[in-house]
């Protein structure tokens, strides 16, 4: 079977490249004969990858140590769930999932699209199969999963404890299911670039790729947080860590890109913005992957794999240079026929919300590139911590918060004063009469509280516009369509999905501000050395500890659980167990923390030290409003549904208008 | 260039300024030298009371940690022939051990002793990095055995009740 696997690999590198190259001929040379042996490749490039995929799968439940890879990441002991997962554990199988990805992707894309006779379509196909054969090089040549050890050992190593916890299972296919949906779009503007259409045909084309990839990529981020947060005990969601900042990157450049298109769909303009933005995209997931693959920044979990970062940097070079090099030749073609018309308008918000969010982008490549610049420039490293991406994105993202308020409510073109009164009067009023109330309640004396403030008020003006939009929304269709208001509100979801879809993932944003915003600055934590009895106090709550407990959960873990008991007013509300965890084949024990998680704080308990005599090391942090992290991102999660889902509607007219297009692609009328 | 382009070209450059300062002060205001322990050491100019980051490998048997105190904890870290004394206040990471890879994050003072407020052990990336050092043969089984962890000495002594 490994044999197989390998094979397969080489094969499916062979397909994709030929794909490539008979795409591209088939669709200059008008050949049918090259278009449909072209059609065929991407589902026999896929059944390569899969069978190859399969094959890794199968060694992994087999325990075949004779595999350097399963070696490396599972051992005979291994969890049937984590052996599944250790397939992305480590460098190769990672990217042969990635490539596993791209090429279920390339055909999904195939099986949507050759029906259309579109000409954009055998060029996308080109460019999803030239990335696949970048990937499949690497696979045969630098990386291969499939690489012997002479003398299988008996067992293997395990996977890595701290890689034992669910979120393992979810976090990191997520986020590839979003890095590599990326390439849809950007595969689909490169061709509209070769092949000079370039109106909105390939925006709309690519939106539900486009969104679905963003949702994943949100997800994959928030998923890493909250694994973060109940995985290395400190107490934390997120680092600033340069591994973070790689999957952070392309979400925030995503997200400008998704609003601006939608300038370009309605208003024709930011043409060569958007290609720069899809094209940024791109190559901000490419560049998030090189990062974790090049060891070459300092961070706590690198692949350390330096010749790989190579490969990746040169691949990174090559398509900005090519694509640079498309976007400044087809400039004239790219010309908007609108332009801005006043700062008070849709158009304008949506360029200054693509401003600051490729601000934060920019800080936080700068951020996370500086230690390199600086050794090259000065000869010193320098490093920046969180303090920078905190001084720096704060502000900024605060000014997104309003932002986020007021762009979709302010009239298109130029936005006049009744218009103004009419949207925001409310809202403004709502949100300072909110900040009068929380004055006297909330701290306000450093600059992160007081940001926090101004983050909360932020937050009840972008919520009450949003709620004052699906709240006239609901009784205008009321009094027109004689229903009931929930039927009425549903009706308004159901016609425009798109619009209130994205008023709910808005909703989601604010929730995930107002709990950053309260966990960053009225969080508190303590550290203690206790003996049995001893309490622990942190703001209302009170830790007593009770006992230290040994348990041999599995042959080969072993437990040591911590007992305290919460009293809040005297009375007993909870019982903390946080642990540490001992793996056999592992030298560091695992700790596992004890939350206790409501809507207005979470406790979280660490076992950090324990000794013979029983006496224990115990941090705890009171960390206010996590959960709404959490929250938040289901709400977002329910708005991309919404947003996503299949639109009869806009369907039809979306095929009527590529009818009325030239840019058919027909070979067979040749 | 029409007034209408000019507008908004100063409109989108006061923005992207109003960025570009807060980058520029952010990195002014909180950036800290990254060095191995031999680098540090071979500074000719002195990094005294500035924001430093500082790597090297836990010296074998220097953990102490302080017995009244248990949080308190003293170590020394080494790279290649230096050697640099450290003190930590706080709990110490799970990987934190002899030999382990560690940042420290603080200042030196003026007996050149470092005092760390933050300690990072790096982590998954050893799988590999030993691999790849040629530290681990394939094919030979790590000697998890002839180390005992500190931490599993203590389980005998503890009451094996279950909770």
């Amino acid at each position: 079977m490994n044999d197989i696997g390998e094979f397969t690999l080489m094969v499916a590198l062979a397909t994709s490249l030929y794909g490539a190259v008979a795409y591209v001929m088939s669709a200059r040379g008008n050949r049918i004969d090259l278009y449909l042996s072209a059609d065929k490749i991407p589902l026999i490039t896929w059944a390569c990858v899969m069978i190859s995929s399969i094959a890794l799968w199968k060694a992994l439940f087999a325990n075949d140590f004779s595999l350097q890879y399963v070696y490396a990441y599972s051992n005979i002991e291994l969890d049937y769930f984590y052996k599944f997962s250790s397939f992305w554990g480590g460098q190769k199988g990672s990217l042969l999932f990635w490539t596993l990805l791209l090429s279920t992707y390339t055909l999904v894309v195939h099986f949507q699209n050759r029906k259309k006779s579109l000409i954009v379509v055998p060029y996308a196909m080109a460019i999803m199969l030239g990335i696949t054969v970048f990937f499949l090089v690497l696979l045969n040549f630098s990386t291969n999963p499939f690489e012997r050890i002479p003398l299988p050992p008996e067992d293997g190593r395990g996977l890595n404890p701290m890689l034992q916890n669910y979120w393992m299972v979810i976090h990191p296919p997520t986020l590839y299911l979003g890095y590599v949906g990326f390439t849809v779009p950007f595969a689909f503007a490169m061709a509209g670039l070769i092949t000079k259409n370039l109106d909105d045909g390939w925006i709309r084309l690519t939106r539900k790729w486009t969104i679905v990839s963003w949702f994943f990529l949100c997800m994959g981020n928030l998923f890493g947080a909250s694994w973060a947060y109940v995985e290395l005990g400190w107490g934390g969601y997120w680092a600033w860590d340069p591994v973070e900042n790689a999957a952070f990157m392309p979400l925030i450049v995503s997200t400008a890109y998704l609003h601006s298109v939608m300038i370009q769909e309605k208003k024709d303009m930011m043409k060569v913005w958007n290609m720069s933005l899809v094209l940024l995209t791109f190559v901000m997931t490419i560049f998030g992957t090189f990062i974790t693959r090049s060891g070459l920044i300092q961070s706590v979990h690198t692949f350390d794999e330096a010749t790989l970062g190579y490969y990746f940097l040169g691949f990174l070079f090559f398509i900005i240079a090519v694509c640079s090099v498309m976007i400044v030749w087809r400039l004239p073609l790219l010309k908007s026929k609108n332009e801005l018309d006043s700062f008070l308008s849709r158009e304008a918000s949506f360029l200054f919300n693509n401003l600051l969010l490729l601000g934060i982008g920019f800080a936080t490549f700068w951020g996370t590139i500086f230690p390199i610049i600086s050794e090259a420039v000065r000869g010193v490293k320098i490093t920046v911590g969180p303090p920078f991406y905190n001084q720096v994105n704060v502000p900024i993202g605060l000014a997104l918060l309003a932002l986020i308020g007021i762009g979709p409510v302010i009239a298109w073109r130029r936005a006049t004063w009744s218009n103004l009164k009419k949207n925001f009067q409310k809202p403004v009023a709502v949100a300072l009469f909110g900040g009068a109330a929380l004055y006297p309640v909330l701290p306000l004396s450093n600059r992160s509280e007081i940001y926090t403030y101004i983050a909360f008020i932020l937050c009840i003006f972008v919520m009450s516009t949003i709620l004052l939009e699906f709240f006239k929304g609901t009784i205008a269709r009321r009094d027109s369509h004689e229903a009931t208001t929930v039927a009425a509100l549903g009706s308004l979801i159901w016609h425009n999905k798109r619009r209130y879809g994205g008023y709910i993932v808005h909703i989601g944003v604010v929730m995930i501000y107002a709990g950053i915003a309260a966990s960053q600055s009225y969080g508190t934590h303590i550290e203690k050395r206790v003996k049995t009895g001893d309490t622990i106090e942190i703001n209302d709550y009170m830790l007593r500890y009770e006992k230290l407990a040994a348990v041999q959960a599995t042959s080969v873990k072993t437990r040591i659980i911590a007992q305290l008991a919460v009293e809040k007013d005297g009375r007993r509300i909870w019982t903390a167990r946080p642990e540490k965890e001992f793996y056999k084949g592992q030298k560091q024990p695992v700790s596992e923390v004890d939350v206790r998680s409501t809507l207005a704080s979470d406790l979280y308990v660490i076992l950090a030290d324990f000794s013979e005599d029983d006496s224990a090391t115990i941090k705890v942090y009171y960390n206010p409003m996590v959960s709404w992290l959490w929250m938040g991102g289901w709400v977002i999660a329910l708005g991309t549904i919404v947003c996503a889902w299949p639109d009869r509607l806009e369907q039809r007219r979306r095929l009527e208008r590529l009818k009325r297009q030239e840019i058919v692609f027909s070979p067979a009328q040749e | 260039m029409d007034h209408k382009k000019v507008k908004f070209a100063l409109g989108s450059l006061l923005i992207v300024g109003a960025i570009g300062y807060l980058i520029a002060t952010g990195i002014n205001s909180t950036s800290t030298y990254f060095f191995t322990v031999s680098e540090l050491m071979e500074q000719k100019v002195s990094y005294q009371g500035t924001g430093l980051k500082v790597k090297g490998n836990v010296v074998a048997g220097s953990i102490e940690r302080d017995p009244n105190d248990y949080l308190s904890v003293q170590f020394a870290i080494e790279e290649k022939t230096s050697n640099l004394n450290v003190v930590y206040q706080g709990v110490t990471p799970d990987m934190f051990q002899d030999g382990g890879e560690v940042v420290v994050e603080g200042t030196l003072d003026k007996q050149g002793v470092f005092h760390a407020n933050t300690l990072l052990t790096s982590c998954p990336s050893k799988y590999e990095a030993e691999k790849e050092a040629g530290k681990m043969h394939p094919g030979s089984l790590p000697d998890y055995q002839s180390k005992p962890e500190p931490g599993l000495n203590n389980i005998d002594s503890l009451p094996k009740t279950t909770i």
